[in-house]
């Protein structure tokens, strides 16, 4: 596979320079395939929205450089020129409603696309293709974001993103506050997005059952490191290791681990809830396992 | 036991939107931990705002420890209340943790001798003493939230809301918070209303109301509303994680059990069917 962000030993230090200078991300070199679902996840701190700072180089590195869609981000970059590039790498914050500003849905969602020199119809077009695959309706457009619900406003937010196509879509935490129906519509959205217009994604969360449900890829940081790389099998196959990053094991696995110090004979840690059922059926002997 | 909140057939809208609350009514027993659970928009936290008088009904009364919540008694309602916000950020004041704590106190005009001491217990209390000279702005979520705990234990209320105070936090943040509520609940005597859309917190609760579209629609222990999974999937909320797996197993034909089980009896369940197969 392609690969769409690269990053070489890549160190960024805020207060550089002074007596407060902390390393948020310290020699980080890791590559990111084109098309790829990957998840970044690790303690609060552990450096994960300084890392995807960087990826639309929001953030430059203090060291190293990374090339993200064929171009190179290193210290020296500046901001003059950026804009283009940006385009491609879309980025959605942590409550990314906060940022709405415009009078109606469709002025805010049509910011985008205008900022980049598109005309109004095309804008337009844009902004309402964007609206579908959110799943706002047309109705909406014309209210004031505003008067929206919180997951309303969440997804004007995020096709404001959308409207402008781009290859990388990078989520930082995009269901955090939202009630289990919003947060699935949300992860299902961004599994859309890869399946089937071939975005790349990058996601923060800390919910390690949706790095089970959604990711092919995970990347786990600590203290500004990235301390491993892998499929999600791979990342939850030691729990001590997991508990020892102060992060939780998927819910399968969790329930699994209780199993087991009850004196139940589970094997391998199952990951979902299916895996586990199979499991547990086998053990008891009934049922049409295969 | 006594009802320390009593919501008496009370309507109310909001500004150019159609009824929320139709003549609804609900009582809180002194001393429980009660969750009402329900999706977004289902008008759980416009429920808080009106217990608390940050907002005025159209038609009915509500009654906080024997006061009614009008503007003659606002103050001693809000006394005896203390609200937990979803986002920490949005409710500190002080340039430092202690004189955040302290700041609430000022307000009610406290002895300044004493003042000291409530501080320092307070943020005891919440395992945030030792942080007490930094900038809660600096502070992760968790610990924000738990400095806004401290600002409510200072002032010795007799009510804590938790208005989806741990939906902005990480799973272990989130169990941390609710234990120490719990905690402190049990150390106070406390009662809680906790207004969530997370199950695993209702889980914790003595009893559950479900809300949706401004109407309660369930009301029982925990274990009553987890029976019935089908419902709160209907209404957008979750069903807690054993009745998931027991859908699971009856599926692949181990066994037909629909009551709903916790994670020590599930896990017994599971020991039992292995070990007699």
């Amino acid at each position: 596979m392609d690969t769409a962000i690269s990053l070489n030993k890549v160190t960024h230090t805020y207060q550089a320079n002074t007596p407060f200078a902390q390393n948020a991300i310290d020699n980080v070199t890791l590559q990111i395939s084109k098309g790829s679902f990957t998840t970044i996840i690790g303690h609060t701190g552990s450096g994960k929205s300084t890392l995807v700072q960087h990826i639309n180089a929001l953030l430059k590195p203090t060291e190293g450089h990374l090339e993200v869609l064929g171009r190179v981000i290193d210290p020296n970059t500046t901001n003059k020129n950026l804009k283009a590039f940006r385009k491609h790498v879309g980025m959605v914050f942590q409550f990314p409603e906060k940022q709405l500003f415009e009078e109606t849905v469709l002025k805010d969602i049509m910011f985008g696309p205008k900022n980049y020199g598109v005309n109004d119809g095309e804008a337009k077009k844009s902004a309402f293709n964007a609206m579908e695959l959110v799943g706002l309706d047309k109705a909406l457009a014309d209210k004031s974001p505003f008067d929206l619900s919180g997951g309303q406003m969440r997804r004007v937010a995020i096709a404001g993103v959308l409207a402008m196509n781009p290859e990388i879509l990078i989520l930082d935490e995009p269901t955090a506050g939202l009630d289990p129906r919003g947060h699935q519509e949300i992860m299902d959205l961004a599994r859309y997005l890869n399946k089937n217009k071939q975005m790349t994604i990058v996601l923060i969360t800390h919910q390690m059952d949706d790095v089970i449900d959604y990711a092919t890829n995970v990347i786990v940081m600590d203290k500004g490191k990235v301390v491993k790389v892998g499929s999600p099998a791979q990342v939850f196959s030691d729990p001590k290791w997991v508990y020892g990053m102060q992060l939780d094991l998927p819910s399968s696995a969790e329930f699994a681990q209780q199993l087991k110090k009850a004196g139940v004979n589970i094997g391998q840690l199952p990951l979902t809830i299916d895996a586990l059922a199979d499991r547990i059926v086998r053990l008891v002997g009934k049922g049409d396992t295969k | 036991m006594k009802d320390i909140v009593q919501v008496d057939k009370i309507s109310y809208n909001y500004p150019d939107q159609p009824l929320l609350f139709d003549q609804l009514s609900l009582d809180v027993h002194e001393g429980e931990w009660l969750a009402i659970i329900g999706q977004n928009g289902s008008g759980k936290s416009t429920l808080a705002r009106l217990i608390d008088g940050l907002i005025v009904l159209n038609e009915g009364h509500i009654t906080v420890d024997g006061l009614q919540v009008n503007d003659q008694n606002i103050y001693n309602v809000r006394s005896k209340i203390g609200i937990v916000f979803q986002n920490p950020e949005d409710q500190f004041v002080g340039a430092t943790v202690e004189d955040d704590v302290a700041f609430g106190l000022e307000n009610q005009l406290f002895d300044r001798s004493k003042m000291h001491d409530i501080v320092e217990e307070s943020l005891k209390s919440v395992g945030m003493w030792d942080f007490r000279e930094r900038i809660p702005a600096n502070l992760s979520g968790g610990q924000k939230q738990r400095v806004a705990i401290a600002g409510i234990i200072a002032l010795s209320p007799k009510i804590i809301i938790l208005d989806e105070a741990t939906s902005m936090l990480d799973p272990r943040g989130r169990k941390e918070i609710l234990e120490l509520v719990q905690r402190l609940k049990n150390e106070n005597h406390l009662t809680v209303i906790s207004i969530t859309h997370d199950i695993d917190e209702a889980a914790g609760a003595d009893r559950v109301v479900i809300l949706n579209h401004g109407e309660i629609i369930d009301e029982n222990t925990p274990r009553g509303i987890f029976s019935h999974p089908d419902k709160l999937r209907q209404i957008g909320l979750d069903a807690p994680y054993t009745s998931k797996l027991l859908a699971a197993l009856s599926k692949r034909g181990v066994s037909d059990e629909k009551s709903y089980m916790n994670d020590e009896e599930l896990i017994a369940w599971i020991q039992q069917l292995v070990s007699t197969k």
